[in-house]
């Protein structure tokens, strides 16, 4: 029977000490600052060249020896549509400038000449960035020839897919109907795409909700994997440092280690949560603001998985903290700790590992079977119902969770039973069989 | 207050503990002696529920203990320490909310007991800062600030200098006034006779000797008697052997059954004239080395 509030007690002590420590405070809110400072240090200079590349147009020669395009001037290419999904998800947060942004290199320039020489000989001089030649059997062969500078990076990919255009442009004009000639230019600028689930009901298919389909396990998943992680190396040092003070003895006199491995599950469990909502916050507030775009661009969201999430998330969260706090308290140090509870973190990482092929076959034999593992039941339970969820069973929903809790409560106590033999051996590590034979012993 | 009756242990091969058994007389200062590795820590274990007795009954307060019987109990262990990243009062009050106090009762009386041990000054140092003899007296504080029923201290007085041992004598003493129990494990002989009123000496897991201190020490003691007297002493026949220690003063020995108001009456009525006549009592020391000496052999 355990004591709740002794756990509290313990619980509280613990949150409260590691929230105070410096690496605490230093980790969390300094790595997100440092993250931002290295983002703006790679991001100015690129913001830069983007600006200037905007304020000055890049030219590029075009020498028309069949007279296809009828150039007489400097011409921009036309402005192609953006995908459907993309141009929803800007306009609706009002984001028409990034429209524009978004839109193939509005600010290319293509210039004619009437021979290759005169354009190589401004290339040279670098006023232009690139030429290309249509060449005199261009209508039956289809050959341009394209030049550019002996510079790395002086790519001409973008201004190639706008000369694409701007001729397909020149072909069909006044050679066919305004509407056929515009589907020549852009076959499919609005496709509406659309997913048929297995009992028949039609989805939104589109991009974005594909992508919030797999962003939703994936997060959970790597969020799982941080919080763990982080965790873990609380909960280690925690065991270590208590070694190492020699104060184990006066906690096991007034606590039982089930309690002392909840208290410390839970304080430490809590730091290493705020410290990865702290993050999160941080990056909704400097991000993109993803969630109001997704609600304005009306993406149909996976609510049934959201409500899943957070109970497996925290059992889930239980189960590996109380594997690893147990196993990694019978390290004689930290970093045996770290080596003995690094085959839960692997295991953790599965399912990530394993990604691509749950993303294919979400219902496949591997997805059921590691539904039913209470070692992977979390992230792939998340992952299904988001994927597909009309195909996810109820029960295979209640079973596994069900599973999951049995074993969060043996593992609470198994954890327990090695977190009391490790918290009393002192020097070596204890050999397995000695594991074995003081677990039985200190039964209690 | 606390009986252990039968109580064994094994770890593997060796038995730690060999069906011991004795009380702890509530209101009194206990001390448990026994060379290292006896089983003291092991006996203190199984009662602080920190490992299990593999038979035999542990009885506190009247009744099997319990769980719920470890907030009323103190413990300093002989493997101690304090966090030593956080603040002594932080650590204190931690301690006392273990044993059952709210957070604030545990902080209050954290600071009185810092008073106590005369070290107010300390309460918002960092731990690493304390000295070994401060870290010493705030654990010792630690273990007795939810003032427990009963409490047992390993070493208490392990590094400290004699003002602070004295301290510490001082505050046990003050816990038997109040009706406090308080068991004493120690090595040191010369506390065990000023401060306990009953004693339990193990070895190898076993009992060898246990009771009131004054009665362990007439029972382990020789049969010796020393004599003031202002000229020699006259032969007498209980007398086994006289040896001067000085001019006025001898040491007789009596016979095994010899009974020292018979040999003072002996020697009065043999014309001596004494002027201190005084049975000695064994040190606890040497009653140790000898009871722990004669097991080996």
């Amino acid at each position: 029977m355990i004591r709740w509030h002794k756990v509290r007690t313990i619980a509280a002590f613990e949150l409260g000490s590691a929230v105070k420590r410096t690496g605490f405070l230093v980790i969390t809110f300094g790595m997100p600052l440092f993250i931002a400072g290295y983002a703006a240090l790679v991001a100015v200079p690129a913001y830069y060249a983007a600006k200037r590349d905007r304020e000055q147009p890049a030219i590029f020669g075009v020498v028309d020896r069949p007279g296809v395009l009828d150039l007489q001037e400097d011409i921009a290419p036309p402005r192609t549509e953006l995908d459907e999904d993309t141009r929803r998800l800007l306009e609706a947060t009002g984001q028409t400038a990034a429209v524009d942004r978004a839109l193939p290199r509005s600010s290319l320039l293509f210039r004619p000449f009437a021979s290759a020489v005169t354009a190589r000989q401004e290339l040279a001089a670098r006023t232009l960035r690139g030429y290309f030649v249509l060449t005199d059997d261009y209508l039956r062969t289809g050959r341009v020839e394209s030049y550019g500078p002996d510079t790395i990076g002086g790519g001409s990919g973008d201004a190639r897919a706008a000369l694409g255009i701007l001729v397909r442009e020149r072909l069909v004009r006044g050679r066919t109907e305004p509407d056929v000639a515009a589907r020549i230019i852009a076959p499919m600028p609005d496709v509406r795409r659309f997913a048929v689930t297995r009992s028949g009901e039609i989805k939104d298919g589109g991009s974005v909700a594909s992508a919030v389909r797999v962003a939703i396990p994936l997060a959970f998943t790597v969020l799982f994997l941080m919080s763990v992680l982080m965790t873990s190396g609380y909960l280690l040092q925690g065991t270590a440092t208590e070694k190492e003070n020699k104060v184990v003895e006066v906690l096991l006199a007034s606590a039982n280690p089930d309690e002392i491995l909840a208290g410390k599950l839970m304080g430490l469990g809590a730091a290493g949560l705020i410290q990865v909502a702290v993050w999160m916050a941080m990056l909704f507030v400097t991000g993109f603001g993803a969630i109001p775009l997704l609600f304005a661009a009306q993406v149909e969201m996976p609510w049934r998985t959201l409500l899943v999430a957070l109970p497996l998330f925290m059992l889930a969260f239980l189960f590996f903290g109380s594997l690893m706090l147990g196993t990694g308290s019978l390290g004689s140090n930290m970093r045996e700790a770290q080596q003995l509870s690094m085959m839960w973190s692997l295991t953790a990482a599965l399912p990530l590992m394993l990604m691509s092929v749950l993303v294919r076959e979400p219902h496949g034999l591997v997805a059921r079977a590691m539904t039913w593992l209470p070692l992977t039941a979390g992230p792939v339970i998340v992952m299904r119902s988001s994927l597909d969820a009309d195909s996810l069973a109820w029960w295979e929903i209640a079973g596994p969770m069900l599973l999951l809790v049995g074993a969060t409560w043996i593992a609470i106590r198994a954890g327990a039973r090695l977190f009391r033999v490790g918290l009393l051996s002192a020097g070596a590590r204890p050999s397995f069989r000695e594991v074995i034979r003081q677990a039985r012993l200190g039964e209690r | 207050m606390l009986a252990f009756e039968r109580v064994e242990k094994r770890y593997g091969e060796t038995d730690a503990l060999r069906g011991v058994t004795f009380d702890v007389p509530g209101g009194e200062i206990f001390g448990l002696l026994g060379p290292n590795g006896a089983g003291k820590s092991t006996l203190i274990r199984i009662l602080m529920d920190i490992i299990r007795q593999d038979a035999g009954t542990v009885r506190v307060f009247g009744e099997p203990r319990r769980r719920e019987h470890l907030d009323r109990l103190g413990y300093l262990p002989e493997e101690r320490g304090l966090y030593t990243k956080l603040k002594v009062i932080d650590v204190l009050a931690y301690f006392g909310a273990l044993k059952g106090l709210t957070r604030a009762d545990a902080r209050r009386r954290g600071l009185e007991w810092l008073e106590r041990v005369e070290l107010p000054h300390v309460a918002a140092w960092r731990v690493d800062r304390l000295s070994k003899g401060m870290s010493q007296k705030v654990q010792i504080a630690g273990a007795l600030l939810a003032d427990p029923e009963l409490c047992i201290l390993d070493e208490p007085t392990t590094g400290l200098d004699p003002v602070n041992v004295r301290l510490v004598q001082d505050l046990l003493l003050e816990r038997r006034r109040s009706g406090r129990t308080t068991i004493l494990s120690t090595h040191h002989m010369n506390q065990v006779e000023a401060l306990c009123d009953r004693v339990a000496l193990i070895h190898k897991g076993q009992l060898l000797v246990y009771g009131a201190v004054d009665e362990v020490r007439r029972r382990h003691s020789l049969p010796e008697v020393i004599v003031h007297a202002q000229a020699p002493l006259p032969a007498v026949p209980m007398a086994v052997a006289m040896t001067p220690e000085s001019d006025r003063v001898t040491r007789v020995r009596l016979a095994p059954d010899g009974d020292a108001a018979d040999l003072l009456a002996a020697l009065v009525a043999a014309g001596a004239r004494i002027d201190r006549f005084e049975p000695t009592l064994a040190p606890m020391e040497d009653i140790f080395l000898r009871v722990v000496g004669e097991a080996r052999s």
